[in-house]
């Protein structure tokens, strides 16, 4: 069963994501993640490091946070992939689009010094 | 053989998901390779419910699982309007958008996908993963050929 809760730290939401992220439970993440990426909001980091399993709806959800955070100039990223979440990105060649950190404390270091993106 | 008949309810599809990667592993496919598969069947499953039934949960889907000594077969069938072959080509990766990537998987991960004309009720979908491993395989249709 797939989790997703939010941490709410200094100027950073971390959604902390476990389990199968598939058909079935995505629109749960999609929901978290929408609701936390907005104009003027925190920086936004999704803690990929119990998810388990991730189908194309799961990375679909990913893609729209995405895009979101660069409507509304939100600085967005991702920490923790499992290798097999990073091998699927990777073969969609959406390895490159994300902002991947390897750890936590390198994502709530480095997450203020990204440059949050302007165009779509 | 395996034969698995389920309602097209996605949290059900963890159950595919199992079904495939223990056969799989039986195969003796290494376990990256198992969980690739269970993708790809997952993501022709998910197909079905979302376009094939547009989302309705209470239809019927069958995945049979056939183990076989140079391959896994896996032949997805459902009861809904048939399936236009040109619609599900896996679309380019240069655009990024949110949709379209699990055929683009189905097509990456297994190494025939083909329908079955003949079946007229629905859409028979036949998934073939090769196996290359020398020991590997087993016959569904007769005595295992897998040692250990």
């Amino acid at each position: 069963m797939m989790k997703v809760q939010v941490r709410n730290l200094d100027k950073i939401s971390v959604l902390d994501s476990s389990g199968d992220v598939d058909l079935y439970s995505s629109p749960l993440l999609r929901e978290a993640l929408l609701a936390e990426i907005k104009a003027d909001g925190p920086s936004v980091l999704v803690n990929m490091s119990a998810v388990t399993y991730i189908d194309s709806s799961g990375i679909a959800t990913l893609v729209e946070g995405l895009q979101l955070s660069r409507q509304t100039k939100t600085r967005f990223g991702l920490f923790g992939l499992r290798p097999n979440a990073r091998s699927v990105l990777e073969l969609a060649r959406l390895h490159r689009v994300f902002t991947i950190f390897e750890t936590e404390a390198e994502a709530l270091e480095k997450i203020g010094s990204v440059q949050p993106f302007s165009g779509i | 053989m395996i034969r698995i008949a389920i309602d097209s309810e996605p949290r059900l599809l963890n159950i595919l998901r199992g079904v495939v990667k223990f056969r799989a592993h039986e195969a003796g496919l290494p376990n990256s390779d198992a969980e690739y598969v269970a993708l790809a069947i997952d993501e022709a499953a998910a197909n079905v419910i979302r376009h094939t039934y547009g989302s309705r949960h209470d239809a019927r889907m069958a995945l049979e699982v056939r183990c076989l000594p140079d391959r896994l077969e896996f032949i997805l069938e459902d009861w809904g309007p048939k399936v236009c072959e040109e619609s599900i080509r896996p679309r380019s990766l240069d655009e990024l958008r949110p949709g379209g990537l699990g055929t683009f998987f189905i097509y990456s991960f297994m190494d025939e996908c083909s329908y079955d004309p003949g079946f007229k009720e629905g859409n028979r979908l036949k998934l073939v993963k090769f196996l290359k491993r020398k020991g590997a395989g087993c016959n569904d249709e007769g005595s295992s050929a897998k040692s250990g």
